[in-house]
């Protein structure tokens, strides 16, 4: 029997601990798996033959559907901050880049005459890397740099998400141009729902930069597990991907607007899938690169700049939102 | 030497950031007469301003004492502008993207100001009264 000392990471609640020994004592060459939560580590009394390496691969892979890791090194500290000092400037790089576009003007080519699926596939994709981005393309971001951060094979979730959000847009702009007039999207809701975007992003950045890992445990972690609930597997982000459609951007308000004057389910369905399916290849693109970047060796610097572009993504739309209800005066106009 | 490097950097980057949005920020100072884009016809004053990828002009000033309507034109305007939101009016509305909307201001007091942007907040222009 050899007895080994392994660091799990994941562990953010009291819970875990019964349940990741409940789980690797399933394995008959365990004798004895005891989680200490305070240290992050676990004790494992073996017959297994296997070499270290070995078994904590063997034993990840019964736990890492759950989002707990374990490894022989403890994963955290000192590469932390190590990387930082990489992240920190890539991050700026891009939010310099991200308002430089923005105040280009390239974005405002006029697109004109009647609205018809071409021009709103191509409204879409200007929408997608418009001022837009920074509340859809900073959520699906942090959303998918998280995912692929917990599991990197995890990528049904993305696909799940991207396909409620199309699914959203077709459905829901085929019911505007039925209903008509009659009722339109309250835009103090949509603006109130990106404040709540804009505080996930803030918590998911921050999470992703990995400084603060005493207040993991916040919103974050209980987001995510709501998230990727078992039981809500699919139908979690399924319906997050549904609530882009209310999310605050011009643009998408705009369609909206011209899916209600349309006057028929066809009418709505072909302005806002078309738009929808526009802004998809820079989402997608976010999402499955953020998948294939977490498998490389460049993973922590990766998810640190995201956590850095996310934060700064995340207080513009904070600060933006608030200007738009009216709370504070604008503090800046791109 | 990386960490000298990388403080160096990210204060270049944190200027620019900031350069970026003070270059964005209301031009305050000529405020001595009215601004090119205002007008009075048969009693009313008209203010016109332009919506497509942000407002212009971004300070318009206004005569007080006149009833005002303020005149926003979108010309293929898709982008958040066309979302405008007044908040001390309460007025939301989303524009249509080709057209004139007519907006009624009241009367507007000396010394008042007028904050217009649109629902996302990024955008947002000024109606000063002298």
């Amino acid at each position: 029997m050899k007895t080994y000392i392994f660091h799990v990471s994941g562990t953010h609640c009291a819970s875990c601990k019964i349940f990741i020994e409940d789980a690797l004592n399933e394995y008959s060459f365990i004798r004895k798996a005891r989680v200490n939560l305070r240290e992050k580590t676990v004790h494992i009394e073996t017959d297994s033959d296997q070499s270290p390496e070995a078994l904590t691969q063997t034993l990840t892979d019964k736990i890492l559907p759950h989002g707990y890791r374990l490894s022989m090194e403890k994963m955290i500290p000192q590469s932390h901050t190590a990387t930082l000092w990489k992240a920190i400037p890539i991050g700026f790089v891009v939010l310099v880049l991200f308002f430089l576009l923005q105040k280009s003007g390239i974005l405002n080519l006029g697109i004109g005459g009647q609205i018809t699926p071409v021009t709103s596939f191509i409204i879409g994709l200007i929408a997608s890397v418009s001022s837009c981005l920074a509340v859809v393309g900073g959520l699906v971001l942090s959303l998918s740099a998280k995912i692929s951060q917990d599991d990197s094979r995890d990528t049904t979730t993305f696909v799940l998400f991207h396909v409620g959000r199309l699914l959203s847009f077709a459905i829901l702009g085929g019911v505007l141009g039925v209903v008509g007039g009659v009722i339109g999207i309250n835009a103090t809701f949509t603006t109130i729902l990106g404040l709540f975007a804009s505080l996930v992003m803030i918590l998911l950045g921050l999470n992703l930069l990995g400084l603060f890992t005493k207040h993991t445990v916040g919103l974050p972690v209980e987001f995510f597990n709501f998230f990727r609930n078992i039981q809500h597997k699919h139908l979690t982000p399924l319906a997050v991907g549904f609530a882009t459609f209310f999310l605050p951007c011009g643009f998408t308000q705009s369609m909206q607007f011209s899916a209600l004057a349309s006057g028929s389910f066809l009418a709505g369905f072909s302005i806002m899938l078309p738009f929808a399916l526009g802004t998809l290849p820079i989402l997608l693109l976010l999402s499955f690169g953020s998948a294939s970047f977490s498998r490389g060796k460049h993973a922590p610097v990766f998810f640190q700049s995201v956590g850095v572009v996310v934060i700064g993504f995340g207080l513009f739309a904070f600060l933006a939102a608030l200007a738009g209800l009216g709370i504070i005066s604008p503090l800046f106009n791109i | 030497m990386g960490k000298i490097l990388s403080i160096i950097l990210i204060s270049a980057f944190v200027i620019a950031l900031g350069v970026l949005f003070v270059i964005g920020f209301k031009p305050d100072a000529e405020t001595t007469g009215l601004t090119q884009n205002v007008e009075v016809r048969d009693g009313i004053q008209y203010v016109a301003v332009r919506a497509k990828g942000g407002y212009s002009p971004r300070v318009s000033v206004i005569q007080a004492g006149f009833p005002t309507k303020l005149i926003v034109a979108t010309d293929n305007t898709y982008d958040c502008s066309a979302s405008l939101v007044i908040p001390s009016i309460k007025f939301r509305k989303i524009l249509q993207p080709t057209g004139q909307e007519a907006i009624d201001l009241g009367t507007v007091r000396s010394g008042e100001k007028i904050q217009v942007l649109c629902s996302m907040g990024m955008y947002n222009f000024q109606i000063k009264a002298i």
